[in-house]
């Protein structure tokens, strides 16, 4: 591993970040998303509804941007010639993690700024974004690197966004209370951060680093089959 | 003396035909074949041996400015070349700012041949380096191949046209179904005690007049030269404003070229009389020859000559 090239791979994303629409127009609809969510509804709006944007703004913008800046990276063949051992390509995906985790921030930013950020002020909540936004770079990492083009990431972003991003919104589709599928999302990670935030403490903690973990280990799968096929 | 080397064992049974070529620091080696025997000599390459195979076909960043992909390749591979020198030495200082996806094939060659210049492999193998690309890039492409046989680094260089092979390597080879083959290249050095020897026969019908750009002969027509001109004794064709070095002196060339309507009009000056388009006159007597060339270059005319020039163009 060396900063040098972490801080190369930096530059380079955060100077090409403004230059490249498709990756420009995610957390600009994101943020058109929460304005148009804070319209609709007058007043304070429930603390679901703000995890859904949440869960959006980490999905589409986290996710979104950090696995196809990888995929970009392996459809245009420009890792060849960079890559001679694993430590480059880890020293990549750190460099791209930062500038993706720059993104992140500013765009969390504007979209809970649009909708009232009072309630995030708190050491639960921040905690619990830390840990989601953990969970979906990791998840990011791992299908850029698996998938071969970028119109395939736009494939696999779907799933990850109504899943793991989306998930608040299942609970308002009228599945009874006790239903196989409301017990199952409700162990999903941005569940888990509601209750994180509104009841108890560690229970939903351990939850959501099962899930990370899950992640990084999918994510360490991907990376071995990346190093093992050139 | 760093060198690595192609054999038998290398090539291990493809269908190739044996042979053992060792490319070495101190020449460039190229590689001249056909497509077909190209493609397999490369997959040799690429599977057997840890010779890195620079094809051009792996992506840059073509949103990025050209600076911005060497800055990054800089800091990427470590490079202790400052930038600026880097953009020079490759003539890319002109598009620096330009994206790359608006550069033309040419320029994003050269960001090419700079990245591979600064990534420091310890030996190199070109793929057709040149193909398809303007004078600036193939000069470009010979200036580094000068510096990486400075850093002692082994080159190859594979290309499937024979004048590519003779002008890039120092030693040549061909390699075809039957074997590989030593191609002699005509040096300078071989050629020019021929020249010499050959000098006086040839002057009685010589037509072209030659010129050392590098490496490389080039002729010219006497018609096409606007003037010659001796340069700190060095003697100059002059064509618009490009000026080649030709080897033999003003003296000699003006006996030579005199049946072609060339006068020398100054001790360091001989003329095309063809293309004077105007005598000046200045004060005190002085005298200048102006050229009918795209710059109207003006040379000096000697006040001793103004008689004879005038009777040479007919004009008393």
């Amino acid at each position: 591993m060396s900063v040098q090239r972490i801080l190369a791979i930096f530059e380079k994303d955060i100077k090409d970040f403004p230059k490249n629409m498709a990756l420009l127009m995610l957390p600009v609809s994101n943020a058109l998303l929460a304005l148009i969510y804070s319209l609709t509804f007058d007043g304070e709006l429930p603390i679901k509804l703000l995890y859904v944007i949440i869960g959006a703004t980490l999905s589409m913008v986290t996710s979104g941007i950090m696995m196809s800046m990888i995929a970009e990276e392996n459809e245009k063949n420009t890792m060849r010639g960079l890559i001679q051992s694993p430590a480059s390509l880890l020293d990549i995906i750190i460099g791209k993690s930062l500038v993706t985790g720059i993104i992140t921030v500013i765009s969390l930013m504007i979209s809970l700024m649009i909708v009232g950020i009072e309630p995030f002020l708190n050491f639960r909540a921040i905690i619990g974004l830390i840990l989601l936004f953990l969970f979906f770079l990791l998840l990011g990492i791992g299908i850029g690197l698996f998938s071969k083009s970028l119109a395939a990431t736009s494939g696999y972003l779907m799933p990850v966004m109504f899943l793991f991003g989306f998930t608040p919104m299942i609970a308002t589709f009228q599945f009874a209370e006790d239903s196989m599928i409301v017990r199952v999302t409700n162990t999903f990670p941005i569940m888990q951060a509601i209750e994180l935030y509104q009841k108890s403490f560690w229970l939903p903690l351990c939850i959501i680093a099962i899930w990370i973990i899950g992640a990084a280990l999918f994510t360490y799968v991907c990376f071995r089959k990346v190093m093992t096929d050139d | 003396m760093a060198c690595f080397t192609i054999d038998e064992q290398v090539i291990n049974g493809e269908s190739l035909p044996l042979f053992s070529l060792t490319v070495n620091d101190s020449q460039v080696t190229s590689v001249y074949s056909d497509a077909d025997v190209q493609a397999k000599l490369v997959k040799i390459l690429r599977s057997n041996t840890s010779i890195p195979v620079l094809d051009l076909q792996e992506g840059l960043y073509m949103r990025l400015s050209v600076e911005d992909n060497i800055a990054f390749f800089k800091k990427w591979f470590e490079c202790k070349m400052p930038l600026p020198q880097i953009l020079v030495e490759f003539e890319l200082h002109t598009c620096a700012k330009k994206a790359l996806d608006k550069c033309s094939e040419s320029e994003i060659r050269r960001v090419y041949f700079a990245k591979y210049y600064i990534s420091g492999y310890k030996k190199m193998a070109f793929l057709e380096p040149i193909h398809g690309v303007d004078v600036i890039t193939v000069n470009t492409f010979i200036n580094m191949l000068q510096k990486i046989k400075h850093l002692k680094i082994p080159v190859l260089i594979l290309v499937s046209g024979m004048e590519h092979a003779v002008l890039l390597g120092d030693s040549v080879y061909k390699l075809q179904q039957n074997g590989l083959q030593e191609v002699e290249v005509d040096e300078m050095a071989t050629l020019q005690p021929e020249m010499e020897s050959s000098r006086e026969p040839v002057v009685a019908n010589l037509f072209k007049i030659s010129a050392r750009v590098g490496d490389k002969i080039i002729l010219f027509d006497p018609t096409e030269i606007d003037y010659i001109e001796s340069q700190d004794g060095k003697t100059m064709i002059i064509i618009n404003e490009e000026s080649f070095a030709m080897e033999y002196t003003l003296a000699e060339v003006d006996k030579k070229l005199e049946v072609f309507g060339f006068y020398r009009c100054h001790r360091s000056y001989i003329v095309n009389l063809q293309k004077v388009r105007e005598i000046i006159t200045w004060s005190k007597n002085t005298y200048s020859l102006r050229i009918s060339n795209k710059v109207q270059s003006t040379i000096p005319l000697s006040r001793s000559k103004i008689q004879d020039i005038q009777e040479k163009l007919i004009l008393k």
